[in-house]
């Protein structure tokens, strides 16, 4: 809808509003204009598009979410949204959305199967998921179910620990679970805050942390540009992060572990490490021979000759890093730390440079976030003792005993043990908010996912992995629920932000927590009383976590407010509790590691699959930053901005075989093929076939996304358990990048 | 008159493309049917590894010489007294797109389902209000700001790389292009 003036005035009544505010000093102008659009009311609330929740102020007309944008004073978005963020009414109001309870009538399979839905109620879905459920327990045992769902929120996962579920798996292994798993045991708990504002030097491996657009992250390293830090690139393609750090080094696909060797052999042997840090809160005095020993072979030298990056510039850059610090070397992500067989050697890397520096719970460097304390479920109505968790691990995660003990779950063996290791073992599955897009090889997955007898599915939209479900389960999304959100990216003091509805769960749609209660009613009621005897009523129980919390009398009372905040001055840690026999001190040198089969020191391991004459490219995939992976590619919104994938090569690459821009391409690896145009790019070395992900989602029942652009994940070789143990793979990173392909004009 | 302009710092500009969301938000374009008013374009330069890209925030940038209105056969293109707004009268327009051929900067789009033309207000009705356009409240870096045209007028640069040159239609927009502070 255009409007002139004239559809404003008859909307409006007037243009009444004279001239905006008075005009100071330039830069006084640009302080934001406060105060409500007419005819909007506002409702706080937080984003929920990706993890650092931003806070929200949704506007909001004739009761129709009309505008959401950022909510001042929040630390988390900095009172912005991103590109994605700002879109999210998209999400809410998508005409796509599932709206009812379906059960299958079609009993053949297949992602190009129609289901034939029949619409049920939610009393008949729930009973007969209840019935499933119980039938497969008492038949094969708790380890027949598989449940791919994340652990939260806290009733669902008291729902999943009342049942003894034991194949729980979720996407952590493609995103920060080495990270979890080396923080751990070097620093201690699990962070993600990263202080960019106060650094003076940023080294980012591989991560296009700006474009990514965590606006917590983001906006963070722009304040350290603007305060004159320096922020250094390693990647082998050029990308927004590139564009913006003062240095770009493009590196070979799969060896940032190499340069990270490298920089912390010529950090310990010129002696440039914070001495002050290193002698006081690290183990280092105690394991300097090992330490030194260890990483004496790995030299600049040594590490050009696999990185492809020059000795002296790594030379230099572990001295600039070591010594115009505070500095800090930031990893969390896919983008880095997930993608190759020797990533979890990568972050443990990362993570000593970081000590080396001084700077784990310093100011510029990575701290341990400061957040309410909002008390979970178990803490309120304490459960009765849950039960033992039998039978064997489809994903063979326990022969990874260090992914065991973060309680995740890797999506890559998963099809392997489905269909290979303990075939028929599975009878049940549970699917909240994940597509099979999300797996390497993803058609390895459907196949093994047919040999499932009875599958459910709950989510927002129709995807892939709905067309393969027993029974729909219509989800509610993040702007259709109450809760308190304890941000824990940027938490320098702890800020809690209101989720509170802008609308009601539209047709039929629930929240996974209602499933919870409801299942638990029917399966193990014990787990869903209240002391008095009643069932847990998800509306009371965040009412008293608010209020254990302080944030208010109850959520009315919290939501009234918005944002609460404790601002309290910044007292940098002097123990650093992470496993026993740590002694309070982080460790750069984990001799615990050694009893659990894995490195105490990192070592270099080369990446899975390399360049050959069959496949000679690096096969490299991305997220675009406009896009949250497979869930928005159906928001009508970022679809016009970013609607399908394309083979990114080098015009190098393309004259060689001839390809011309935008022409078909097949590429191929050794786990499969895919077929999209080419898209000639300088961004990008010749020796890389690039692919966004996100795509090739079949559903035809997603009007938009449905049948465009490729699958990428086609392309990845889903693995083995064995083949993680055998590559020392201990952190069980998914290998999600870790490819190579030929590719050929059509 | 009190007129607006744009003021965009190039350098903080991360690519999230908050600011197209937003317009499309507030304003209610609909989707699908060619119409971006705001839109961020990524340009690339160079030969790899010595490649370097430019991304650049556009919409109207409300001319002090449009061309778009001059051309215009029925009229439809007009301008705000108040403001310097310039705005389309979807009465008028005949959809001809003779607006879209002479302005620089692509503002003007044709909608394939109006079979009208369509392009940025500026938000006016924000302005009206005492707010922000859409499109600068939500940039989270700063990257993309607004103000009175006599103030914008005497910042940073009247042009810059991939921008059409200025002389001509002169566009309410200027770029800063300082750098980062260098670190001593």
């Amino acid at each position: 809808m255009a409007l002139t003036r004239r559809d404003w005035l008859k909307t409006t009544g007037a243009g009444l509003a004279g001239a905006p505010a008075a005009l100071g000093a330039f830069e006084d102008y640009f302080q934001r204009a406060s105060g409500a659009p007419a005819g909007m009311t506002r409702i706080v609330t937080a984003c929920g598009i990706c993890s650092p929740a931003c806070g929200i102020q949704a506007w909001v007309q004739d009761g129709k979410l009309r505008f959401l944008e950022g909510l001042p004073g929040d630390v988390s978005g900095g009172g912005h949204l991103c590109g994605k963020g700002a879109a999210g009414a998209m999400q809410l109001y998508d005409p796509d959305r599932l709206k009812y309870p379906m059960k299958r009538t079609n009993p053949r399979k297949g992602l190009h199967e129609d289901p034939g839905w029949v619409r049920i109620s939610w009393q008949e879905a729930l009973d007969e998921i209840a019935f499933r459920m119980k039938q497969t327990i008492d038949t094969y045992g708790t380890e027949a179910l598989l449940f791919v769902t994340l652990p939260s929120p806290d009733l669902w996962a008291r729902f999943m620990n009342a049942m003894g579920v034991v194949n729980r798996v979720d996407h952590r292994d493609e995103c920060f679970q080495t990270d979890m798993i080396i923080q751990k045991y070097t620093t201690g708990a699990k962070t993600w805050c990263n202080d960019f504002e106060n650094s003076k030097y940023i080294l980012l491996f591989g991560w296009d942390i700006l474009a990514k657009a965590k606006l917590a992250y983001a906006t963070g390293i722009v304040k350290a540009r603007e305060n004159g830090a320096k922020v250094v690139h390693f990647s082998p393609n050029y990308t927004a992060t590139s564009r913006f750090a003062n240095e770009w080094i493009t590196i070979k696909p799969g060896t940032d572990l190499a340069v990270a060797l490298a920089m912390i052999q010529v950090i310990l042997s010129e002696n440039l490490y914070n001495r002050e840090f290193v002698d006081n809160y690290t183990n280092f005095g105690k394991y300097e021979t090992e330490i030194r020993t260890h990483f004496a072979q790995y030299t600049p030298e040594w590490a050009e000759q696999i990185s492809g990056v020059k000795a002296d510039v790594i030379r230099r850059i572990a001295r600039e890093f070591a010594s115009n610090g505070p500095a800090i070397a930031p990893a969390h992500k896919k983008s880095l730390c997930a993608n190759y067989m020797n990533s979890t050697q990568l972050v443990h890397a990362i993570s000593i440079l970081n000590i080396l520096a001084g700077t784990i719970d310093r100011p510029g460097g990575r701290y341990f976030p400061r957040m309410h304390s909002i008390p979970g479920v178990d803490a309120i109505y304490p459960p009765p003792a849950y039960p033992p968790k039998k039978g064997r691990r489809v994903d063979g995660r326990d022969k990874l005993p260090l992914v065991n003990e973060v309680d995740a779950g890797i999506f890559s063996t998963l099809a392997d043990g489905m269909l290979n290791k303990y075939p028929g073992m599975i009878k049940f599955s549970f699917w909240n908010a994940y597509t099979i897009l999300g797996f390497p090889s993803p058609l390895k997955m459907v196949e093994a996912l047919k040999t499932v007898d009875f599958t459910v599915v709950m989510d927002f939209l129709p995807t892939d992995t709905v067309t393969l479900a027993d029974i729909v389960l219509p989800s509610a999304m993040y702007l259709e629920g109450n809760d308190a959100v304890a941000r824990d990216y940027i938490a320098k003091y702890p800020q809690t932000v209101a989720r509170k509805a802008v609308s009601a769960p539209i047709f039929e749609a629930k929240s996974i927590a209602y499933v919870a209660i409801e299942l638990g009613k029917r399966l193990c009621p014990d787990y869903f009383k209240t002391p008095d005897g009643s069932w847990i009523n998800p509306s009371t129980l965040l009412d008293e976590k608010v209020r254990r919390a302080g944030l208010g009398e109850n959520f009315a009372d919290f939501a009234a407010k918005g944002l609460v905040e404790k601002p309290q001055p910044f007292v940098p840690r002097t123990t650093f509790v992470s496993v026993a026999g740590a002694d309070g001190k982080c460790q750069i040198y984990v001799p615990q590691f050694v009893a659990k089969g894995a490195d105490p020191l990192p070592k270099w391991i080369p990446k899975r699959d390399q360049p050959n004459e069959h496949y000679p490219y690096y096969y490299m995939t991305f997220i675009p930053a406009v896009h949250r992976r497979n869930t928005t590619e159906n928001n009508s919104i970022l679809h016009e901005m970013f609607p399908t994938n394309a083979a990114i090569i080098n015009p190098a690459l393309a004259k060689k075989h001839g390809i011309a821009e935008g022409q078909k391409v097949l590429v191929r690896s050794r786990a499969g093929q895919i077929e999209l145009p080419a898209h000639l790019s300088e961004t990008v070395p010749p020796d890389v076939v690039m692919v966004a992900h996100g795509f090739g989602h079949v559903s035809r029942a997603l009007s938009l996304a449905g049948g465009v652009g490729a699958r990428d994940g086609d392309l990845i070789p889903d693995a083995s358990i064995d083949d993680f143990v055998a590559a020392g793979n201990y952190g069980g990173s998914s290998c999600i990048m870790d490819a190579v392909c030929s590719i050929e004009p059509l | 008159m009190q007129a607006y302009g744009w003021l965009i710092d190039e350098k903080l500009c991360i690519e999230c493309r908050a600011c197209e969301s937003a317009c499309k938000m507030w304003n209610q374009v609909e989707t699908g049917v060619g119409v971006r008013r705001r839109q961020v374009r990524v340009y690339t330069m160079g030969v790899f590894p010595q490649v370097r890209q430019q991304s650049l925030t556009g919409a109207c940038n409300h001319c002090e010489n449009a061309w778009c209105m001059k051309v215009c056969p029925v009229k439809a293109i007009w301008r705000r007294e108040e403001d310097g707004v310039v705005l389309i009268d979807q009465d008028k327009c005949v959809g001809c797109q003779q607006c879209a051929m002479f302005c620089p900067y692509g503002a003007p789009q044709f909608n394939l389902r109006t079979r009208k033309m369509d392009k940025c207000t500026m938000c006016f009705d924000r302005l009206e209000q005492g707010l922000d356009p859409a499109c600068v409240t939500l940039c989270p870096t700063g990257a993309l700001k607004y103000g009175p045209w006599d103030e914008i007028r005497g910042k940073g640069s009247e042009t810059t790389e991939n921008f059409a040159p200025p002389r001509q239609t002169r566009p309410k927009i200027r770029f800063v292009k300082d750098p980062f502070p260098v670190k001593g």
